[in-house]
């Protein structure tokens, strides 16, 4: 067709205008270009960030729902409140109504989490470890606490808590159910014991401590069998130095609560953790991580058992006579090979008979949502950028378009003079325009490529400055010596006990004071590919729009014209 | 039969201006060349551009060959059916005085027995440009040369009715006698050349002159 060769001649008759045009084309191709790219990458790390995620979930008791419940004023009994008073009786806190056994939520056992388990699909599983504390006996000395302590002793057992200043009687502490793994147990009322012990099911259930990013690992020895029954367990080497313990070395404990009641285990393996940096606060010995005890979950449950039938019993201040049963703590990890399986799960469980005070939460989503906030941001940031671009580009394609048409304007006057239709010079412009900003869409592109890479990062990373700084200054804020001065890197889940580096994988993290934000070092930092076949059929339909919308200025001036009143108004 | 047919033409610009043609009847014939002459502002524009449909008459009608010009495709009309020298040329200035002839031959969609490049040069040489000449671009060109690519122009789709608008007005005496030859020519082929002068000369070699008289719409055949 003719009209196409006489564009493209036009188009290099044309030299400067065309240039003009290619030049703000160019500019808006690559804008578009990066901003488009930083889209698709943001894209892209999110779908292999998320195909990579391993996500795991819990069960937990939904406790503001309980408190919700319980807040009802009528329920209120005048003469419980007086009972619990202390002074004035004006504004005495009305802490009758607290009833700690819904509030704490009846803890979901192994049987139930496992029926739950069903709402599990192909690919997904479990793990769940058992938690209890169990006390040193004879020469064996928790690490971190000294003889002479232990030695005066007397009416408790309770080594660490001699540590601790008054407000606790006879040993005993109180804890709300929300301390590191509070996930079933009833509310606590127990010795606290010396040693953590923890019965694991899977070795998966460890992968937090030993895996790649735990800071864990056996230096001595090896890791117990996961499915033996048999009293094997892996010590902190402060604790094997502490006590001069070594692989082969039997561990006698015993039952908080009750001395005659021991339990002996073989030392399998000497674990290092490099995350276990000197704790303030460990008041207690059991809070200190080189006093975590690791076995098997089916040793843990032989051992519960063994505690139930001894029903040693104990008497507490009250002279009530309570079960001195060891009480194991249990926590259940649901895994899940992907988003769309959890979140089928999260629904599913309550058609087997979970009930509606209990959620299913998944802390790994969190994280993950967290980990692309600087991505995200500059995702859309970049999409905005990308509209204002298209707009003001739009905008001055036109308004020079505008200009182009009326310089050109003689021309069409003389092409429908001559019979040419008006409909072939709209597509001979228009053609025009297209090859214009096809080729400044490909250049532009490519130049837009390019740089897309560096300056995603170089914007990511100044992403994440900000939001870590965002983050020092809140923890700064709320008082939170957070990782020192400076030290950024460091995960907040440090300093708190149960956190990541905890006793119970996967139940401490909820404790990060910023729900896993703080976790830095967690964010996606880089991408490495920008633009992709899909950033290229974006840019094309850029091209396509700013064909069209300078094309439709085009087209409506060129059908406007009248020949005879264009060639007779010339000069 | 008359190749085209003026029935009662008038034609205003505006609305609210006087007429310029009024109550108009003509008849055209094939194989004659008409004069239309008339002082200046008389309308004899205004009547080519109504007889090439570049404007609608307000009132009346046109024929080509019986059939109202209205009804056929305006476009269609000036590309093929008439060929039209404008008195201001009506050339792209930035094309060269070729590409200006190739592209009406384009756009009238007539198929050619050769080449249009080639019988473009060929028509632009029997008016006379040489061929460094045809290969420039109008704007550089003068203005007779360039009247003589309107022309060729407008000879290149080889159109049955020509309209000239002042085609010899920048041409000396010799190449204005070579283009009433061709002229003389088109209309021994058969075809209705139709030409608005001033010159008596150029009137003179018509067959017809019609004149145009600005007020009493007076015409008057010779
Ligand atoms: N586009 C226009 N709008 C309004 N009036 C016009 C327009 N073109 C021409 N006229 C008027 O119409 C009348 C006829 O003009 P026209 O150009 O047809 O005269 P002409 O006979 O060709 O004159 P000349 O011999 O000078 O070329 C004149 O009075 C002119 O002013
Ligand atoms: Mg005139």
């Amino acid at each position: 067709m003719y009209i196409f060769k006489n564009a493209i001649k036009s188009i290099t008759r044309n030299k400067l205008r065309n240039i003009l045009l290619g030049i703000i084309v160019m500019v808006i191709a690559v804008s578009a270009c990066v901003a488009l790219s930083i889209r698709q990458a943001a894209a892209v790390a999110k779908e292999d960030a998320a195909e990579n995620m391993t996500i795991t979930a819990q069960i937990s008791f939904d406790r503001s729902k309980a408190m919700e419940e319980m807040a009802a004023p009528e329920g209120e009994e005048p003469g419980q409140a007086s009972q619990e008073s202390e002074g004035s009786e004006g504004n005495v806190p009305d802490r009758g109504r607290f009833d700690f056994d819904i509030l704490q939520g009846s803890s979901l056992t192994l049987e139930e989490y496992l029926r739950y388990a069903e709402a599990q699909q192909e690919g997904d599983s479990y793990y769940y470890s058992g938690a209890f504390s169990l006390d040193a006996t004879g020469e064996l000395l928790p690490y971190g606490t000294e003889e002479e302590e232990s030695e005066t002793e007397d009416q408790t057992d309770e080594t660490g808590q001699d540590l601790f200043a008054g407000g606790m009687e006879g040993g005993r502490m109180e804890m709300p159910g929300d301390m590191p793994g509070g996930m079933g147990g009833k509310r606590f009322q127990v010795n606290q014991g010396d040693f953590s012990i923890t019965g694991y099911s899977s070795y998966n259930a460890m992968v937090d401590m030993f895996g790649s990013d735990g800071g864990y690992t056996i230096t001595d020895g090896e890791m117990f069998e996961e499915d033996s029954e048999e009293y094997a367990c892996v010590i902190s080497n402060e604790l094997a130095m502490y006590n001069d313990l070594a692989v082969g070395d039997e561990l006698v404990l015993c039952n908080p609560e009750c001395e005659e009641e021991t339990y002996t285990f073989t030392v399998c393996g000497i674990y290092e953790n490099e995350s276990a940096s000197s704790q303030e606060n460990n008041r207690f010995a059991i809070n200190d991580p080189a006093n975590n005890i690791y076995i098997s979950y089916p040793a843990a449950a032989a051992i519960i058992a063994a505690s139930e039938e001894a029903a040693n019993t104990t008497t507490d201040s009250s002279g009530e006579e309570t079960s001195a049963a060891l009480k194991n703590t249990l926590a259940f990890t649901y895994t899940f090979v992907n988003e769309e399986h959890y979140e089928t799960f999260a629904e599913k469980v309550y058609d087997l008979g979970l009930d509606e005070d209990y959620t299913v939460s998944s802390m790994d989503i969190e994280a993950f949502e967290s980990s692309m906030t600087p991505l995200e941001t500059l995702s859309k940031t970049a999409l905005w950028f990308f509209v204002i671009v298209l707009i003001v580009g739009g905008i001055i394609l036109v308004t020079l378009n505008i200009f182009n048409l009326r310089e050109r304007k003689y021309e069409v006057g003389v092409l429908t003079a001559i019979g040419m239709k008006k409909a072939k010079v709209a597509v001979q412009f228009i053609f025009e325009l297209f090859l214009v900003t096809f080729a400044a869409i490909i250049i532009g592109g490519g130049a837009g490529a390019a740089v897309s890479v560096p300056v995603t990062n170089s914007l990511l990373e100044s992403q994440i400055e900000d939001a870590e700084q965002e983050q020092s200054q809140l923890n700064e804020n709320f008082g939170f010596e957070h990782g020192g001065k400076g030290s950024g890197g460091e995960a907040a889940g440090g300093e708190i006990p149960g956190g990541r580096g905890g006793a119970v994988p996967g139940q401490g993290r909820g404790q990060d004071r910023f729900s896993g934000q703080s976790a830095a070092s967690q964010y996606v930092s880089s991408v490495t590919t920008a633009t992709n076949a899909v950033v290229i059929l974006q840019l094309a339909g850029v091209g396509l729009l700013l064909t069209v919308i300078s094309g439709l200025a085009a087209l409506i001036s060129i059908m406007r014209y009248e020949p005879l009143k264009i060639l007779s108004s010339r000069t | 039969m008359s190749v085209l047919k003026l029935d009662k033409v008038s034609y205003k610009y505006n609305q609210n201006t006087p007429a310029v043609l009024e109550d108009i009847s003509l008849e055209f014939e094939n194989g004659h060349i008409y004069a239309i002459v008339g002082r200046s502002g008389a309308g004899k524009t205004t009547l080519l551009s109504i007889l090439s449909s570049l404007a609608a008459p307000t009132t009346g009608h046109i024929y080509l060959n019986d059939e109202d010009v209205a009804k056929i495709d305006k476009y269609k009309f000036r590309s093929r059916y008439v060929g039209v020298i404008f008195q201001n040329f009506n050339l792209l200035p930035h094309l060269t005085a070729l590409e200006n002839v190739v592209l009406s031959m384009n756009i009238s969609g007539k198929k050619f027995e050769e080449k249009e490049k080639t019988l473009a040069m060929a028509l632009l040489e029997k008016v006379g440009l040489s061929g460094e000449e045809a290969n420039r671009r109008v704007l550089q060109l003068s203005g007779g040369q360039q009247q003589r690519v309107a022309i060729a122009r407008a000879l290149s789709y080889d159109p049955d009715i020509i309209l000239a608008d002042e085609p010899t007005g920048n041409l000396d005496v010799e190449t204005q006698q070579e283009i009433i030859g061709i002229f003389r020519m088109l209309a021994e082929e058969g075809k209705c050349v139709i030409i608005v002068t001033h010159s008596p000369d150029v009137a003179k070699t018509a067959d017809f002159v019609y004149e145009l008289k600005k007020s009493e719409e007076k015409i008057q055949a010779v």
